[in-house]
């Protein structure tokens, strides 16, 4: 089997090829926006410098802050889903099992 | 844990009170107390202690901090409070460690790298300063500056029938250009100007679209208040365009960086 078994039955293994690279590269870049934490941080600061500005109110912040949070929690979740460390909670010093 | 577990907040939480939130890294070889300040309702704060070096800690259940207004607080006026007295090394927020023993072991296992680094930052201070510009005043100012730009203006608005889309596009390009070159003149000014009192500055992103510089600056402790009237004079120099935000003093937080061995504890 080899290219020419490809190009002989390409009809058949072509779609099929295709679809299975642009779903893994799809999967991919979802998996990048679902566990990247960094937009939401930024969203966080830009709210924080918002109602420093005294451009919202008190109660405007609370209820963006609580959205923000959330957003936060769903990312966490995807990277542990993943099986990717998650920022914050219980951390240990790495190796010290090895080293006592 | 569990993603449900780790939504719920740490004060409602139903995991015993065993893990150690650690806020900071001093050099003290006895134990001490900061009062009741601590994240998560009033937790008492104290030290645990390796050789001459301490984490200062509170106690906690084993969660996860969001980083909420109320949180962040907490964290920040517990490293306030004992930078009133030492040199410290931050930790980043959320930082919770199992047990005490595990908090030894990283004052053990840190301890060559905290120790140069509590060296590095003995009395330095560190300023946070955002500097915002507002864009009409600055428009106003290149255009009053700027001969090209006025005269193209005035001639678009004594001919504004027959003026070109082109000469509009023209002119919205100027003054892009110059507004890029005016932010770039105001912060290298800025930093100029800090360069004699700060030991050193770090350029961190800026956060909306108003904003032109977004720094932290290293201080030493006796330039503080030279430091303090410096950017005042620099605030009055540019009042008329822009808006100063001067915060601190804080611990050195953009400038210490130790790349902790951590894992996640399972």
């Amino acid at each position: 089997m080899g290219l020419l078994t490809n190009i002989l039955l390409a009809p058949f293994l072509g779609p099929v090829w295709a679809s299975k690279w642009t779903l893994d590269k799809v999967d991919r870049v979802v998996r990048e926006e679902l566990t990247d934490d960094t937009p939401v941080k930024e969203d966080l600061m830009a709210l924080q410098m918002q109602l420093e500005m005294g451009e919202i109110d008190d109660a405007e912040y609370v209820r963006r802050e609580a959205e923000i949070m959330q957003r936060l929690r769903d990312v966490r979740e995807w990277r542990e889903r993943f099986g990717m460390s998650a920022g914050g909670g219980p951390v240990r010093v790495a190796g010290s099992d090895d080293t006592e | 844990m569990t993603p449900a577990e780790s939504a719920t907040a740490a004060a409602t939480s139903s995991s015993p009170i065993t893990g150690k939130y650690v806020y900071c890294i001093i050099r003290n070889d006895r134990s001490r107390e900061f009062g009741e300040i601590g994240i998560g309702g009033a937790a008492r704060v104290y030290t645990v202690s390796h050789n001459d070096l301490a984490a200062v800690v509170s106690d906690t259940p084993i969660v996860i901090y969001d980083p909420t207004r109320e949180n962040v607080l907490a964290h920040e006026f517990v490293n306030e409070t004992v930078m009133r007295e030492f040199t410290l090394i931050p930790m980043s927020f959320g930082t919770v460690f199992r047990s005490e023993s595990d908090v030894v072991t990283l004052l053990r296992s840190t301890y060559q790298a905290f120790t140069d680094v509590l060296d590095k930052m003995q009395d330095k201070i560190e300023f946070g300063l955002k500097v915002l510009w507002d864009r009409d005043k600055v428009v106003a100012s290149i255009e009053r500056e700027n001969d090209e730009i006025r005269r193209l203006k005035d001639e678009i608005t004594r001919n504004a029938a027959s003026s070109t889309y082109f000469a509009r596009m023209q002119l919205g390009r100027l003054v892009e250009a110059a507004m890029e070159e005016a932010s770039n003149r105001y912060v290298t000014d800025i930093h100029e100007q800090l360069k004699d009192v700060s030991v050193a500055s770090r350029s961190n992103k800026v956060i909306g679209d108003r904003m032109i510089l977004n720094a932290a600056f290293l201080v030493d402790r006796k330039d503080e208040k030279s430091f303090d009237e410096k950017v005042k004079a620099i605030s009055l120099q540019y009042e008329e365009l822009l808006t100063f935000k001067y915060t601190g003093p804080w611990p050195p937080y953009n400038f210490v960086n130790i790349k902790l061995k951590l894992e996640k504890a399972t």
